[in-house]
C-alpha cells in the first residue's frame, strides 16, 4: 500500500490492497522523450538568437518560460509515474493512474478479447514495457506501462489464461 | 421460398418490374460471386464526381480551356469510368463468399492483396439489408453482416438481387440461431411506425435545432429592422446547418417501422435509400431514453440503442447514431424496449442521487444526476433540459471505470462508468460521491460476474445442451 506514496490510503481510487507500482524506470524513459522534444526547443531558441533584428529579450523570454515547463513536467513525469498501480483479483483486474485526472479501471477477466505488449526504442533500451487490454468497448482504457519485460510477459499470459477460462460472448 | 406468394417484408423495391440481366455466378464448391453489374455501378458512380469537380473548378478551367471543357471531361469520364470498372471487374472476380462446412461465413476478396475472412455466425450481431434509390429501381440491395469481435468485424456485400439478399439473410440468421440452413423467411408483426408529421415535428423541437432556429429569426429581423444587412451571412450558418440536419434525418428515417419477428427485432426505415435491420433477441449493448425540453408537452422520446459493430468509431467515416426508434409517446417506447430487455422496469427502480455539492460542479443538472439498478439492469439519468436516462444490463458489462476530474476532486465527488461497446449510449453516473462510486463499481463488478455466469442468448433459438461457446 505504501508503495503509492502520493496517495493518501483512504482514498476512494486506492482502498484495494496490494496494489503494484510500476517500475521507476518509467520515469527515466519518460524523462528521456522529454528531453528529445526539448532539443526542437533548443534549436528554436538558437535560431532566435542568429536571426538578426530579433530583439535580445525575446530568445531570453521563450528560454525562461520553456525552462519552467520543463521543470514542471519533470516533476509531474515523476508523480505520474508513481500514480499508477494494479492490482489482480480473482476475477478482474484493477489498475489506477492519474494525478490530476484520476481512474480507476476495474476489467473483468472474462471480458478481455486480447491483451497487447508493446515497447518503444527507448523503452527496450531502458527495459520497460506497456501491457494493454482490450475489450469489446473502446472506453476501457487500461494500459499498463512500466513493466520490466519479464513481469509483462509473465502478467500477460496470466490475464489470457484466466481470459480463457472465464470467456463468455458479448 | 415463401416470398413468391407473400411479399416480402425485407427490402423495399419500387414495384417497377425491373431486373438486370446476369445472376450471381456460383462455383461447383457453391461459392457465389456478388452480382455482375456491380463493377459498372462502380464504375458510373464516378460521372457525377467528376463534373462536379469541372463544375466546382468553375471559371478557371473554363478560361483555360473554353469549350474545349466539354470534350475533356467526356474523355476524364470516359477515362476514370473505365479504369475503376476494370479495377472493381478484378474486385468483382476475386470475391467469393459462402458457408463453410463448420457452418461459419466465409468471403474471400482482395486484388492485390487477398483476404480471407471467417464469421463466427454465433457472434453474430446484426444483418443489414440496405438499398439505395438506384439499387431500389431495378430490385437490388447490399447485405451488410456484422458480429462481435475487434476491428474490421462487418462484411458488406453489393450488390445482390434483392431475392438473393433475402435468402442470405435468412440463411445467416438461421444458422445464427443454431438452425440448419435453409429455413424460410421468419413472419414478423409490426409494433410501431412513426408518423410522418410526428418525425417531422420533432426533428425541429430538438433542443439545439429549435434553438439555432429562433437565432437565426432574431438576426434575421435584427438586421432588416437595423437595415445593416452583415447579419446575412451568418443567417445562412445559423439557419443552413439546422435545417440540413433535419431534412437529411427526416430522409434517413422516414417511415421508420420496428417489428418483431423470431429471428429479432426488425427495423426499417429510409426515403431514397431503404434499410432494413434485424437484431437478433439479446444483442442490443445498452439503451438511452433522450427527451428534449419541448418534446414533453407529447411526451416523446427517442430511443438510441448500441448494437456492437453497429455505428461505433471503428466503422469507417462516419459514426451512426444507431436507434431503436427516433420519435415515440414514451409507453410505447417503453414496451419496445421490453422487447429487448423483458422485466425491465423503470418505475420500480430505486434512484440514489448525486449528493447535493454536486451543484458547483453541475449547476444546471444536478438534480437529474442519478443511478439506479435492480436484479438485471444498471440505469443512470442525467441533463436538465434534455432529459437522458440510460441503461446498461448487466450481462453487457465490460469493463468498470471510476474517474475523477480536478474540479470533481475538490468537492470529492467522481464519475462511474459502466462501459459498453462503442455506440451512441455512454451509461455514466456524474458526480457521485467519490466513495459511493467506487462502492457502487465494486457492486456492479459483482453483479455482472454474476450475469455472465447465467446468460443465454448466444443461440437464440436452439434448445440450451451446451452453456455457452
Amino acid at each position: 500500500m505504501g508503495s503509492l506514496t502520493d496517495m493518501t490510503p483512504d482514498t476512494a481510487f486506492t482502498y484495494e490492497l496490494g496494489w503494484i507500482p510500476v517500475s521507476p524506470r518509467l520515469a527515466v524513459a519518460r524523462r528521456i522523450s522529454l528531453a528529445l522534444v526539448y532539443l526542437i526547443v533548443i534549436a528554436v531558441v538558437v535560431a532566435l538568437v542568429l536571426i538578426p533584428g530579433v530583439p535580445t529579450w525575446v530568445p531570453v523570454l521563450v528560454a525562461a518560460i520553456a525552462v519552467v515547463i520543463f521543470i514542471w513536467l519533470w516533476w509531474l513525469i515523476g508523480r505520474r509515474v508513481r500514480s499508477f498501480g494494479y492490482a489482480e483479483r480473482g476475477d478482474d483486474l484493477l489498475v489506477t493512474s492519474g494525478i490530476l485526472f484520476r481512474r480507476l479501471v476495474i476489467v473483468p477477466y472474462g471480458r478481455m478479447q486480447l491483451v497487447d505488449v508493446q515497447a518503444g526504442p527507448i523503452d527496450r533500451w531502458l527495459g520497460v514495457t506497456t501491457v494493454q487490454l482490450h475489450t469489446a468497448a473502446a472506453t476501457t482504457d487500461a494500459s499498463i506501462p512500466g513493466l520490466v519485460p519479464d513481469v509483462a510477459v509473465e502478467l500477460r499470459d496470466r490475464l489470457a489464461r484466466r481470459g480463457e477460462e472465464r470467456s463468455t460472448g458479448l | 421460398m415463401s416470398n413468391a406468394q407473400q411479399p416480402s417484408p425485407i427490402g423495399d423495391d419500387l414495384g417497377l418490374g425491373l431486373t438486370l440481366p446476369g445472376d450471381s455466378p456460383s462455383d461447383a464448391l457453391g461459392r457465389r460471386h456478388v452480382h455482375p453489374i456491380t463493377p459498372i455501378v462502380h464504375g458510373v458512380s464516378v460521372v457525377p464526381v467528376i463534373v462536379l469537380l469541372v463544375v466546382a473548378s468553375g471559371g478557371g478551367v473554363l478560361a483555360a480551356f473554353g469549350w474545349g471543357i466539354v470534350p475533356i471531361t467526356v474523355l476524364a469520364v470516359v477515362v476514370v469510368g473505365l479504369a475503376v470498372t476494370g479495377w472493381s471487374y478484378l474486385a468483382w472476380r476475386n470475391l467469393w463468399y459462402w458457408f463453410d462446412d463448420d457452418g461459419d461465413f466465409r468471403v474471400d476478396s482482395g486484388v492485390l492483396t487477398r483476404k480471407q475472412r471467417r464469421l463466427q455466425l454465433s457472434r453474430l450481431q446484426a444483418v443489414d439489408v440496405a438499398q439505395p434509390l438506384f439499387a431500389r429501381l431495378f430490385s437490388m440491395a447490399e447485405v451488410s453482416i456484422e458480429v462481435a469481435g475487434s476491428g474490421d468485424s462487418r462484411v458488406k456485400l453489393r450488390y445482390l438481387k434483392l431475392a438473393q439478399a433475402r435468402s442470405l439473410r435468412n440463411e445467416v440468421l438461421a444458422r445464427a440461431a443454431g438452425l440448419a440452413g435453409d429455413v424460410e423467411e421468419a413472419p414478423e408483426s409490426a409494433l410501431a411506425t412513426v408518423p410522418t408529421r410526428d418525425l417531422a415535428v420533432s426533428l425541429v423541437m430538438r433542443t439545439a435545432t429549435a434553438g439555432l432556429l429562433l437565432l437565426t429569426v432574431a438576426i434575421f429581423v435584427f438586421t432588416v429592422l437595423s437595415e445593416g444587412w452583415g447579419g446575412l451571412p451568418l443567417v445562412l450558418i445559423t439557419g443552413g446547418v439546422p435545417i440540413l440536419v433535419v431534412a437529411s434525418e427526416f430522409m434517413r428515417y422516414f417511415r421508420f417501422t420496428v417489428s418483431q419477428s423470431p429471428d429479432g427485432l426488425r427495423l426499417r426505415f429510409g426515403l431514397a435509400r431503404t434499410e432494413t435491420r434485424t437484431v437478433p433477441p439479446g444483442r442490443v449493448q445498452a439503451i438511452e431514453f433522450v427527451e428534449p425540453l419541448l418534446w414533453r408537452r407529447w411526451n416523446w422520446v427517442r430511443v438510441r440503442i448500441n448494437i456492437a459493430g453497429v455505428g461505433g468509431e471503428s466503422n469507417g467515416n462516419q459514426k451512426e447514431e444507431t436507434l431503436l426508434i427516433p420519435v415515440a409517446p414514451l409507453p410505447v417506447a417503453i414496451s419496445l424496449v421490453h422487447r429487448l430487455m423483458p422485466g425491465l422496469d423503470l418505475d420500480a427502480l430505486d434512484w440514489h442521487p448525486a449528493p447535493e455539492r454536486s451543484r458547483r460542479r453541475a449547476f444546471i443538472q444536478w438534480r437529474r444526476l442519478a443511478v439506479a439498478w435492480d436484479d438485471s439492469v444498471l440505469a443512470t439519468r442525467s441533463g436538465r433540459f434534455t432529459r437522458r436516462l440510460s441503461v446498461i444490463p448487466h450481462v453487457r458489462t465490460q469493463s468498470v471505470r471510476v474517474t475523477q476530474g480536478p474540479w470533481e476532486r475538490m468537492l470529492d465527488l467522481a464519475t462511474m462508468h459502466a462501459d459498453s461497446t462503442p455506440g451512441p449510449v455512454s451509461v455514466k453516473a456524474l458526480h457521485l460521491d467519490a466513495h459511493y462510486a467506487r462502492e457502487v463499481a465494486d457492486e456492479q463488478v459483482a453483479r455482472a460476474r454474476q450475469a455472465r455466469g447465467s446468460d443465454t442468448t448466444t443461440h437464440w433459438a436452439k434448445p440450451q445442451d451446451h452453456p455457452d461457446i
